[in-house]
């Protein structure tokens, strides 16, 4: 056979793509709920390390971690216009209560959202974990602040997805670094927020509001810092009803 | 390069499993002509992903596993595939291979996954891959095309794994995540190289390994 005529060339092309997709649909397919599942793992042990619950590489298996965030890690729903807990409200219930507050007033786009909580062994809420997410300089960070049960100190941060660069914005990731935001406040005296600032260079231990509201830039990522700082406050004037009602 | 679409009837069925020629094949590519140390191929991913030495084992790994699957699936098809279009006939086999490796990374070892970003998917473009490829099973029957693949990947694995291991100790003082290098030590001052963490530090590191592989085989380049 001649393999080098056009149509042998047209048919061996389509065959060959044919086939590799076919293959590569099933596996896809096969493999998407195990892959479903262990993202969504990952996600669990960053709420977890955000909320100071486990720290990065803890030996205990997946089945012992998954367990603990059942336990001791709850889904809330806030109402932002008002900052309550809607009581008794899941996650599936957060599509129908927002249409409904969005026919109520079209500027509440997303009146009810999520977050979660975490428990105490003996069942007392430990801290509150708030999403963030927003711009850097590549890519979009995403990531978990974890807020003490009086709702201003941070206990943690953690950032999960990210394409920042490695050394420089990705050092987001840093322990180091997400370790200087405890202990850090988001309310001012009045009880307004005020969210975090990252800093561009080192804080200034002697004043007051930097060293309760700022944490040190990271070095060689200004504009990563800069989105961190921006996507922080808004994802807390988001939930700003909730966390200034005491 | 020259053209290999020519049927090559070699009466094959009867060669050993193991014979000679079979054991050079594998065992080959770990020394003498070790892909990374002699042919310098594959580089770019051995900068890039050997920051830690269980990411460089998991990168090893798979370029194993991708290197043995386009082997076989090239080599089944090599009386096959038209001569004008084998390169990107050889692309297309390499990408689904990859995606393949891709896929499972990401379903079994999610985290490693993540480590490794996109450095995966673009062992499509490791160009240890597309040579064997075009050197080996192009011209050859699956069998050892298969050992080809998997002795050329294990030359890639275990240089990478040893520049993996040296940045992993001396640029964070630990070893597979366990801490090697006692606290007494930084109590002394000994403060990890952070150059190692950086691709400078592989970069040096890989020179070394090629000079000392090279030095020791007597190897000189014409």
């Amino acid at each position: 056979m001649n393999t080098n005529s056009n149509s042998y060339v047209m048919a061996f092309t389509i065959g060959l793509c044919v086939a590799v997709s076919s293959v590569l649909a099933v596996l896809a397919t096969v493999l998407k709920p195990t892959q479903l599942a262990a993202a969504e793992f990952d996600r669990q042990k960053n709420v977890m390390m955000a909320a100071g619950m486990i720290k990065s590489g803890d030996p205990r298996t997946r089945k012992e971690l998954e367990a603990l965030y059942q336990k001791q890690v709850k889904s809330i729903v806030i109402d932002t216009r008002d900052g309550t807990v809607a009581e008794g409200k899941t996650a599936d219930d957060l599509e129908v209560l927002n249409d409904e507050a969005r026919k109520a007033n079209p500027e509440h786009t997303t009146a009810f959202r999520m977050i979660e909580t975490a428990l105490t062994a003996d069942g007392k809420l430990d801290a509150i974990i708030l999403p963030v997410s927003g711009k850097g300089l590549w890519s979009t960070l995403y990531g978990y602040l974890a807020l003490e049960a009086d709702k201003n100190h941070v206990k943690g941060i953690q950032f999960y997805k990210h394409g920042e660069t490695p050394g420089l914005g990705g050092e987001v990731e840093n322990p180091k670094w997400t370790a200087k935001w405890q202990g850090k406040e988001i309310l001012n005296d009045k009880g307004e927020l005020v969210s975090i600032t990252v800093k561009k260079g080192k804080v200034n231990e002697s004043v007051a509001s930097e060293k309760r509201h700022a944490v040190d830039g990271l070095a060689g990522a200004t504009i990563t810092s800069n989105g961190v700082s921006k996507f922080v406050r808004k994802d807390l004037q988001a939930f700003g009803t909730y966390l200034q009602k005491k | 390069m020259t053209s290999t679409a020519a049927p090559t009837a070699t009466p094959e069925p009867k060669a050993p499993l193991f014979g000679p020629e079979e054991k050079r094949v594998v065992l080959d590519p770990l020394l003498d002509q070790n892909p990374i140390t002699l042919q310098v191929l594959g580089i770019c991913s051995a900068l890039a992903v050997t920051t830690r030495l269980d990411v460089s084992i998991v990168m090893g790994i798979s370029v194993i596993a991708v290197m043995a699957m386009a082997n076989v699936a090239i080599s089944l098809l090599r009386n096959m595939i038209p001569s004008k279009i084998r390169i990107i006939v050889q692309l297309v086999v390499v990408s689904g291979a990859v995606i393949i490796v891709d896929q499972v990374l990401r379903a079994y070892a999610f985290d490693l996954a993540k480590q490794l970003g996109v450095f995966i998917s673009l062992i499509i473009t490791n160009c240890i891959v597309m040579g064997r490829l075009e050197a080996f099973a192009m011209q050859n029957p699956p069998w050892r095309s298969l050992l080809d693949g998997i002795g050329n990947g294990l030359g890639y694995a275990w240089i990478i794994c040893v520049v993996g291991a040296f940045r992993e100790i001396f640029g964070s003082g630990m070893l597979l995540g366990y801490q090697v290098i006692p606290d007494a030590m930084y109590e002394a001052g000994y403060v990890n190289n952070g150059l190692m963490v950086l691709a400078p530090g592989a970069f040096i590191l890989l020179g070394v390994i090629v000079w000392v592989l090279r030095w020791l085989r007597g190897y000189v380049e014409n």
